[in-house]
């Protein structure tokens, strides 16, 4: 019980959150949080629990994405069908690159997944009478106020975390651990190890390929480089993941959190901190700080990843525990 | 542990502070809400549109800002992406409570922002977003003051119609918003003409060689080539092109690349009698335009160009319906600037709506040409400031 | 016909490049058995030296490879040295640590250059940047002409340094085993550190041959990374004439696609080889040179 009470306050504290907190400039903040620890699950059940690191995962978020913007566009049917539709798309994509490529091993997945995102962004511009280019594809919102899509991604948080928890405690997350550990091995006492990579990546890509949908539908437009880009969702995902901690259950949560906090931190200049300062002491010296600030976000969150890597290659769930013998054994020199 | 909670206890009561303090001192001026690229890949342009406002809003509130109220700019940046845009302009709207948002360069943020902004009912100027889009979804809150992309080429096919009358063409784009809906009305363009189009190619944005291409088009021999390209694309497109040998009637640029002062640096000779669509360049007749380029200069110590114009005209175009609202209220803004029709630096802005774009500002384009290293406005023949080369010289017959 | 023979110019003169920043690449990845996602933003550093020592002290982009080459192996060492080999004493469950790692490094260097350069494209234009020459129809640029002989002298030292030298032998011994390298004496955490630093060198190099005929910007390496991956794993882990060939094929392929098929294709071509490579021809043209 006292495993799921964090949690359990957690999620409450989300329920509440969007009624105490008016503010539509921080609900958005939390709807691409919770966002993103989506994306992070999912890209954390292929990469953390079956070892399959994708740095493609824009692939499936774009493949959602576009599902759902082209019933639209096409169609004039509600993209929110597209939510279905978008999971589906993206594992149907999954399947034929999995079966392929799953017999690569190591770093040579990683790379053809990051083939498989450049090719599928750029198929997407040159195929402009299907998807419009790289004009992209406008819809109008749904709803004007935030708290629909607020209460409709924590549901789907909810719904991947879930799902992640039950695939990971069951024999299914075994089979995925042991495959990480050892393959040959796995194989050895009968583990038929592609048909559990398989299932690992088209669970993963469906809840990303969801998110992409789900993007579709609250941001409105899309267009190739937004949603297939390397850079923004890819290396993202993979960061997250790192960051929070592999192979565990809330990491992701923890580096969407960190992700999204440090770029809005840095390029809010600290949420205006800098400029409170300035306007205070008329100094220069702190608006020449805020400047520099501002312009360092990815900086910032390059070196954190060095950072972490460096000294808590398990990231910070993973870590926890060396975290906290660390403080512990400080303190009392304090 | 006690440091901690101290430490705790003192920046709760900062940020505290920070709120109390912040609404009161602030509520004398005027808030524009500023959405640009400061950061990311897009920055450079960011920044010279940046620098454009400051510039525009310390002159206005040097003539004692609007019916005596200062104008504050509030600027925050969207690093190129559309989710991180929406994120700061919901921040403008409800942290700082801005009554107009201006800025937006990228078609993706921009459009992004636009429903945003209907949703909300904050006027939202967009300064530079060119996607068609932007003005033809009704959104009775949003203007536009640059011409969407479709309409870059109408003083190319004005001129090609009166001067050079090519039996056939070649376009060559860059794979972006831009690229693809202005090359794609010039080709309905050519096709009212009656000029054969042999080949329409995209290619992606930063490509290192475009040989392979020129060298298909070379054996084509047509009588136009006519490319959407950024600055660093085109100034390598006129050099591959020289190098090719390859010698049409006439080259043409349909879009900012071809005319700022990066391409000529780059392209050294090469760029030398190549024509371009315009929208604004100093040399064009609008009052101010030079004056401002001038200003820049010496403030900035750098070149500015089209998008700071737009960038400049934007702030005053809002100062302007700020002078005539009832109030200042987001509302009463919108129906001020829906009555716009004043002069800028970027030529008269008026927001009309014909076809499928409402509230859109018409502005006629032009043509330029690079004569001998400088840039020349050379149609339509009533503002040229020189006459036109062509047909272009031959590479290997030039000095 | 011509348009054929001036496309194929253009792939191979293309293709020199890319040899010398798949041979960067290929080292690494054959002695460390990682792939340095940040190979193209070394030589992006490299292009930023390069504008420097041209834009502020007017020195060939020629003579600055004497400068950028050291400058870059020297980061290459220090990289390695206090960012990558901690990596290996440390027990984790991906396999893939070296490899993130080298990711959050891109970002970083990225992100400084930026820092220091903001956005802005910038570009070394030399009296030769625009120069060509003829041989009958086909034009043939000459910086790209010298850049593709420079390359092909890098990569001919580079074998020969490979099979010839005490220190090449070691550091292919440790390509193919690390344990029995380490068993036979070699000092293989030596080696990893010499290799990344020639690997950087080489993509400095790239990078100062590339600056006269291109531009600079600091998203540029990005592109190049994955061009490196992709003639890395078409010419085989670790071999330098695979890299030779695998770029040559990248570029020729590229040069090929964007005439006969579109030039929007040009990156799609690259990804299809590459993931046809993979699965059909696992160890790339190695498996066919055998060197």
């Amino acid at each position: 019980m006292k495993k799921n009470l964090y949690p359990l306050i957690f999620l409450l504290a989300l329920i509440v959150l969007p009624l105490l907190l008016r503010q539509e400039y921080y609900q958005h903040l939390i709807i691409l949080f919770m966002m993103w620890v989506i994306i992070g699950s999912a890209w954390n059940l292929l990469a953390g629990y079956t070892g399959r690191v994708s740095f493609g995962h824009a692939a499936f978020f774009g493949s959602g994405a576009y599902a759902a913007g082209l019933l639209t566009y096409h169609y004039a049917i509600s993209p929110w069908w597209g939510m279905v539709t978008g999971g589906l798309l993206a594992t149907a994509v999954a399947f034929p690159f999995g079966w392929i490529t799953f017999r690569l091993r190591g770093a040579y997945f990683a790379l053809a997944t990051l083939a498989l995102n450049e090719v599928l962004k750029d198929a997407a511009k040159i195929a402009e009478p299907l998807t419009n280019g790289m004009v992209g594809i406008l819809i109008m919102p749904t709803f004007s106020s935030k708290l629909p899509y607020y209460y409709i991604i924590l549901f789907m948080m909810v719904l991947t975390i879930l799902c992640m928890r039950l695939t990971v405690h069951s024999k299914l997350g075994y089979y995925f651990i042991s495959i990480r550990e050892d393959q040959e091995a796995a194989e050895s006492m009968g583990i038929n190890t592609t048909r559990y990579k398989m299932i690992s990546l088209c669970i993963g890509t469906f809840w990303t390929g969801l998110a992409g949908a789900f993007y579709m539908n609250y941001m409105g437009f899309i267009d190739p480089s937004v949603v297939f880009s390397l850079q923004d969702l890819s290396i993202a995902a993979v960061l997250v993941g790192i960051v929070g901690g592999v192979g565990t259950i809330y990491g992701p949560a923890v580096g969407a959190f960190i992700m999204i906090a440090v770029q809005e931190f840095f390029r809010s200049g600290f949420f205006g901190l800098f400029k409170y300062f300035a306007d205070k002491t008329g100094s220069s010296a702190f608006t020449t700080v805020s400047e520099f600030v501002k312009t360092a976000h990815t900086l910032g969150f390059g070196l954190l990843v060095i950072f972490v890597i460096l000294l808590l290659p398990n990231g910070i769930v993973g870590d926890w525990p060396k975290i906290k013998r660390k403080v512990f054994r400080i303190k009392p020199e304090n | 542990m006690k440091p901690a909670r101290k430490m705790f206890v003192f920046l709760t009561a900062f940020a505290l502070s920070v709120c109390a303090t912040a609404v009161p001192a602030l509520s004398q001026t005027i808030k524009v809400g500023v959405v640009l690229p400061l950061t990311g890949s897009e920055a450079a342009f960011g920044e010279i549109e940046r620098n454009s406002f400051q510039m525009a809003l310390d002159e206005i509130n040097a003539k004692g800002g609007v019916k005596g109220r200062k104008i504050e700019l509030i600027f925050e940046d969207d690093t190129g992406k559309p989710d991180v845009g929406r994120s700061a302009v919901e921040k403008l709207i409800s942290q700082d409570k801005v009554s107009v948002l201006t800025g937006g360069y990228s078609s993706a943020v921009s459009i992004g922002v636009t429903a945003l902004a209907q949703q909300k009912n904050i006027p939202f100027l967009v300064t530079t977003g060119s996607a068609d889009e932007i003005t033809e979804k009704g959104y009775s809150y949003v203007f536009r003051i640059n011409p969407p992309a479709s309409e870059y080429p109408e003083a190319v096919t004005s001129f090609l119609q009166e001067v050079v009358k090519p039996k056939t063409a070649v376009i060559l784009y860059e794979n972006t918003s831009f690229g693809q809906s202005s090359s794609k009305s010039f080709e309905g363009n050519l096709k009212n003409l009656g000029v054969q189009l042999l080949l329409k190619e995209a290619y992606n944005a930063n490509a290192v060689d475009f040989k392979p291409i020129l060298t298909r088009v070379k054996s084509m021999n047509p009588d136009l080539i006519y490319m959407v390209s950024y600055v660093m694309d085109a100034a390598l497109l006129m050099r591959q092109s020289k190098e090719l040998d390859i010698n049409p009637q006439l080259f043409v640029g349909g879009g900012a690349g071809f005319t700022l002062p990066e391409f000529r640096e780059n392209a050294q000779a090469a760029a030398d009698n190549v024509f371009s669509a315009t929208l604004w360049s100093e040399s064009v007749p609008y009052p101010g335009a030079m004056d401002y380029y001038k200003k820049y200069n010496a403030r900035f110590k750098s070149n500015t160009e089209y998008h700071g114009t737009e960038a400049y005209a934007c702030l005053y175009v809002i100062a302007d319906a700020l002078q005539r609202a009832r109030t200042f209220s987001p509302s009463d803004i919108r129906d001020a600037l829906a009555s716009t029709d004043t002069k800028t630096a970027f030529g008269p802005v008026k927001f009309v709506s014909y076809g499928k774009k409402t509230q859109q500002n018409r502005l006629p384009t032009f043509m330029v040409q690079w004569q001998r290293g400088k840039l020349e406005t050379v149609w339509p023949r009533n503002v040229a400031t020189k006459g036109y080369i062509f047909p272009t010289t031959p590479w290997r017959e030039r000095k | 016909m011509d348009v054929f023979w001036q496309t194929l110019v253009a792939g191979i003169l293309k293709g020199g490049l890319y040899a010398l920043i798949g041979i960067g690449m290929t080292l690494i990845m054959g002695v460390m058995g990682i792939i340095n996602l940040a190979q193209g933003q070394l030589m992006m550093v490299s292009m930023y030296i390069t504008y420097v020592l041209f834009s502020a002290l007017r020195i060939d982009p020629y003579l600055s490879l004497a400068i950028a080459m050291p400058a870059l192996f020297l980061l290459g060492v220090l990289i390695q040295k206090y960012f990558l080999n901690p990596l290996l004493k440390v027990d984790t469950i991906l396999p893939h640590n070296q490899v993130l790692m080298t990711v959050g490094i891109g970002m970083v260097l990225t992100e400084v250059i930026r820092f220091i350069f903001k956005s802005d494209y910038r570009s070394v234009s030399t009296t030769y940047s625009n120069k060509t020459f003829f041989l009958g129809h086909i034009s043939f640029s000459v910086a790209l002409t010298v850049a593709f002989g420079i390359a092909v002298m890098f990569t001919l030292g580079m074998f020969l340094f490979l099979m010839k030298t005490d220190l090449g032998r070691s550091i292919r011994a440790t390509a193919q085993d690390k344990e029995a390298a380490t068993l036979m004496g070699v000092n293989t955490g030596r080696i990893t550190v010499i290799t990344f630093g020639l690997g950087s060198a080489l993509a400095a190099c790239a990078g100062t041959l590339l600056a006269p005929v291109f531009y600079i910007f600091p998203d540029i390496g990005g592109p190049f990374t994955s061009k490196a991956f992709v003639i890395t794993i078409l010419g085989g882990l670790g071999s330098t004439v695979g890299a030779i060939f695998g770029g040559l094929t990248l570029g020729i392929a590229e040069s090929v696609g964007s005439t006969y098929l579109g030039m929007d294709y040009e990156n799609i071509i690259g990804m299809i080889i590459f993931v046809g490579v993979l699965v059909f021809l696992p160890s790339g043209f190695k498996r066919l040179t055998k060197v």
